[in-house]
C-alpha cells in the first residue's frame, strides 16, 4: 500500500500552516520587544551602580557649585546623560574620587584651594589607568612647563573633561582638539589652511593638531628639525619630488622648515641656533632650569641693545665655548617662519614658493630678520635679536660658519675684492697699453735701426 | 719668421674646451652670486649649468693630467727650481713685459716645443693647474653636495669657509684670465698667439744670425 504524503492531502498542508502561524506569533512579539529594548540600551546601555546614582542625585544639578579659596567658582555639576555618553561610563565615581569619604562629603567647606590644584591632584587618578599616555605626557613641553612652575600649562583634565570625554573615533574634529583653548590664534589660523580645510574630508582627511604635534608627547615645534619628519610621514614622496627640481634638496630640507615655502604669505626669518661642541654628536644647546645664562649673557654682549653685531656674536660664542670645554660652540642657521600662526597658513602646493630668488639674492626678505636661539629648559627657544648685517660680515666666517646661502649671505668684502681685482687689472693693462702706444715711436726707431744694422752687415 | 709646431692637437682641443668651460663657470658663478643684480638666466639654471660645467672642466682637467703625466711633455710645465737661476730668469721676463716690450726689445725667452713656456708662465701655470684648479674642484664638489660632505665641511671650518675659499679662488681665476687674455695679444701681432693655439704652429722670430743664413740660403 502506498503511504499518503502531505502533498497528497492539501487540507493537512493548510492546517500545518495555521498551526505554525499560531505558534510563531508569540515569538515574533517577543522579538519586537527585544528590538525595543536594544533601542533603549543604545541610549542608556550602561546601568549605573547604586552608589553612582547616589552621587549623581546631588551632582546632576547645573546650579551646584562651590567657592574655592582662590576665589574661583568650581562647578560641581555632572550631567548623567553626558557621563553615560562618555568613555568613562563604565567607571564608577569612586574609581577616580577614591579619596572622598562619604561620611563627611558635602559637609562644610571644600578642601580644594584652586581649580589648578584640583587638576594636579586628580591627575594621579588618570595615571592609574592611562600609564602609557602619562609617560608620553611627562616628556612633553606641557609637563616640562609645569615642572618649571607654570600655572597655565595643561594637566589631563584641562584637555579632557573626564565626565564627558568621548572616543577619538566618534568625537568630531573640533571636539577632539582642545588645543584651541590655549592656542586660539594658531587654532583659528590652522582652520583656514590647507590642512584645516580638509579636516572634515571623509576620503582624505587633513591632520588634526595631534596628527602633527602628538597629543601627549607634544614638544616645542621649533626644537631640532621641528616637525619636518612629521610632514614627511604623510608626504612620503616629498623628498623625492623635491629632488627632481631643487638642486641640493637635502641641504634645503635640513636648513629650511617646510612652512617657509609652503606658507607663502608667512613672515620668514633666520634662526641661528647654538649647538654644543664639534663632531658628529652635536646637540642643540639646552639651557638648564634655573640657570638663565643665555638671556643674561646675550643681554650683556649686546651693549647697545639693538641686536648683536658680528663682533658681539663672536664674543658671545667664545664665552659659551669656554663653558663647554670640549669642542667649540657653533651656530647652525635655519630658515623658519616667525610664529606659530605663520606656520599654520599652509597653502595648496601649487601656491608654494619655488622661485629661488625669494632667498638667493641680496636683500632677500627672509634674511631681514635674524635671531640667535638656545633651547630653553622646556625645549622652547630663548631668543635674542641679531643684526642682519652679521650674515654678510667677514667676522661671521667663524661664528656663523655653518650657515651660508648663495647670493643672500655672501661676504661683502669679497665683492669689493672682486671689483678691486677687476678694476686693478683693467687699470694696469690700460696703463700698459697706453705706455705701448706712447713708446711706439721709440720702437719704430729701434726697428728701423735694427733693419739698417742688418742691412749694413 | 718661421713656424714651429708647439701645440699638439689634443692640447689644442683641451685648451679650447677648458676655455669654454671656464668662461661658462665664471658667467654662471657670477649669476649665482649676483642674482637680482643681473638676471641673464634663472638662478636655478645657473646652478645646474655651473655644476655641469664644473664636472666638465674637472673631467677635462683629468685628461690634461693624464696626457701630461703619461708623456714626457710635463717637462714644459716644470719651472726652474734653482732660485739662483729662476729669479734672474723671472726678473728678465718681468723686465721685458714692463719695459723691454715698450722699447721694442726682443723677448728674452725663445719658444721651443720642449719648453714652450717662459719662466713666468711655467710657474704661474704650475700653480694654477696643480694647486688652484684642484682646490677649486674640491671646494666646488663640497658645495655641490654639502649634505653628503658635511663631515669634511665641518672639519675644514664650515660651509662659509669653503664658500669663501671657492670665491677667493674664482677671483684669482678672473685675475688670471684677464692677464692671460692680454698677454695673448702681445705676440708679434695681435692675434698671433691665438692663431697658434688654433693651428698648433707658433710663428717665431728668426735669430739675427740664423735669419741671415736663411736669407743667404
Amino acid at each position: 500500500m502506498k503511504n499518503p504524503t502531505i502533498a497528497s492531502r492539501p487540507w493537512s498542508l493548510l492546517l500545518a500552516g495555521m498551526v505554525a502561524l499560531v505558534l510563531a506569533f508569540p515569538c515574533m512579539q517577543a522579538l519586537a520587544q527585544d528590538e525595543d529594548a536594544d533601542e533603549d540600551e543604545s541610549s542608556e546601555a550602561i546601568e549605573l551602580e547604586e552608589e553612582d546614582l547616589a552621587c549623581l542625585e546631588c551632582h546632576d544639578d547645573p546650579t551646584l557649585e562651590t567657592k574655592l579659596e582662590s576665589g574661583e567658582t568650581l562647578s560641581l555639576h555632572i550631567s548623567t546623560k553626558d557621563f553615560l555618553g562618555s568613555m568613562h561610563n563604565e567607571n564608577s565615581c569612586a574609581d577616580c574620587h577614591y579619596e572622598i569619604d562619604i561620611e563627611d562629603h558635602g559637609q562644610g567647606q571644600s578642601t580644594i584651594t584652586s581649580k589648578r590644584e584640583l587638576g594636579v591632584s586628580m591627575a594621579d587618578a588618570c595615571v592609574d589607568c592611562h600609564k602609557k599616555k602619562y609617560k608620553e605626557y611627562n616628556d612633553s613641553v606641557h609637563a616640562l612647563l609645569i615642572e618649571e612652575g607654570s600655572k597655565k600649562a595643561p594637566m589631563c583634565a584641562d584637555c579632557h573633561n573626564p565626565h564627558t570625554v568621548k572616543s577619538w573615533e566618534i568625537a568630531g574634529p573640533e571636539e577632539a582638539m582642545p588645543c584651541g583653548k590655549c592656542h586660539e590664534d594658531i587654532f583659528k589660523a590652522s582652520a583656514k589652511d590647507v590642512h584645516g580645510l580638509a579636516r572634515n574630508d571623509k576620503e582624505n582627511p587633513g591632520p588634526l593638531c595631534s596628527g602633527c604635534h602628538k597629543a601627549h608627547g607634544v614638544k616645542a615645534a621649533s626644537l631640532g628639525s621641528g616637525i619636518r619628519d612629521t610632514c614627511l610621514d604623510c608626504h612620503k614622496d616629498a623628498a623625492e619630488k623635491h629632488k627632481v627640481w631643487l638642486p641640493n634638496s637635502e641641504r634645503h630640507f635640513e636648513a629650511i622648515s617646510c612652512p617657509v615655502c609652503h606658507a607663502p604669505n608667512a613672515q620668514r626669518r633666520v634662526n641661528l641656533r647654538l649647538y654644543d661642541g664639534a663632531g658628529a654628536d652635536k646637540q642643540q644647546m639646552l639651557e638648564k632650569t634655573g640657570v638663565p645664562q643665555f638671556i643674561k649673557r646675550a643681554k650683556a654682549a649686546d651693549a647697545d641693545e639693538a641686536g648683536l653685531d658680528d663682533r658681539e656674536l663672536l664674543g658671545l660664542m667664545k664665552e659659551f665655548t669656554k663653558d663647554v670645554g670640549v669642542g667649540k660652540t657653533v651656530v647652525r642657521g635655519r630658515l623658519e617662519v616667525s610664529s606659530g600662526v605663520d606656520a599654520h597658513q599652509l597653502a595648496d602646493k601649487s601656491k608654494a614658493i619655488s622661485d629661488c630668488k625669494t632667498c638667493h639674492q641680496s636683500g632677500a626678505e627672509p634674511f631681514q630678520s635674524v635671531i640667535l636661539t638656545m633651547a630653553g629648559p622646556d625645549g622652547r627657544p630663548l631668543r635674542h635679536e641679531v643684526k642682519k648685517e652679521v650674515l654678510n660680515s667677514l667676522f661671521s666666517i667663524d661664528s656663523v660658519k655653518g650657515f651660508y646661502v648663495l647670493g643672500s649671505t655672501r661676504i661683502k668684502l669679497l665683492d669689493y675684492l672682486l671689483v678691486l681685482v677687476v678694476v686693478g687689472m683693467a687699470g694696469g693693462l690700460l696703463v700698459h697699453i697706453t705706455a705701448r702706444w706712447l713708446f711706439r715711436r721709440a720702437r719704430e726707431k729701434r726697428a728701423a735701426q735694427a733693419r739698417r744694422d742688418s742691412g749694413s752687415q | 719668421m718661421h713656424k714651429i709646431y708647439i701645440h699638439p692637437l689634443p692640447v689644442r682641443i683641451w685648451h679650447w674646451l677648458n676655455a669654454l668651460g671656464i668662461l661658462l663657470l665664471i658667467f654662471t658663478g657670477l649669476q649665482i652670486r649676483y642674482a637680482g643684480l643681473f638676471d641673464v638666466i634663472s638662478f636655478r639654471n645657473a646652478v645646474v649649468l655651473h655644476n655641469w660645467a664644473g664636472f666638465f672642466v674637472g673631467a677635462n682637467f683629468l685628461l690634461w693630467l693624464f696626457f701630461y703625466f703619461f708623456s714626457d711633455r710635463i717637462s714644459v710645465y716644470q719651472p726652474e727650481l734653482n732660485p739662483r737661476k729662476y729669479f734672474p730668469m723671472m726678473f728678465r721676463q718681468v723686465y721685458y713685459y714692463a719695459w723691454g716690450i715698450l722699447r721694442g726689445e726682443r723677448n728674452p725667452y725663445r719658444v721651443t716645443p720642449a719648453a714652450k713656456f717662459n719662466p713666468m708662465q711655467a710657474m704661474t701655470y704650475q700653480i694654477v693647474m696643480l694647486v688652484l684648479m684642484p682646490l677649486q674642484f674640491y671646494t666646488g664638489v663640497l658645495l655641490w653636495d654639502s649634505t653628503s660632505y658635511a663631515g669634511q665641511i665641518d672639519m675644514l671650518g664650515g660651509l662659509r669657509v669653503i664658500a669663501t675659499v671657492h670665491v677667493l679662488l674664482s677671483i684669482a681665476f678672473v685675475g688670471f684670465l684677464m692677464t692671460h687674455l692680454y698677454l695673448v695679444t702681445l705676440g708679434h701681432s695681435f692675434g698671433a698667439h691665438t692663431k697658434g693655439m688654433i693651428t698648433g704652429y707658433e710663428e717665431v722670430e728668426d735669430e739675427p744670425s740664423s735669419s741671415d743664413d736663411a736669407a743667404k740660403g
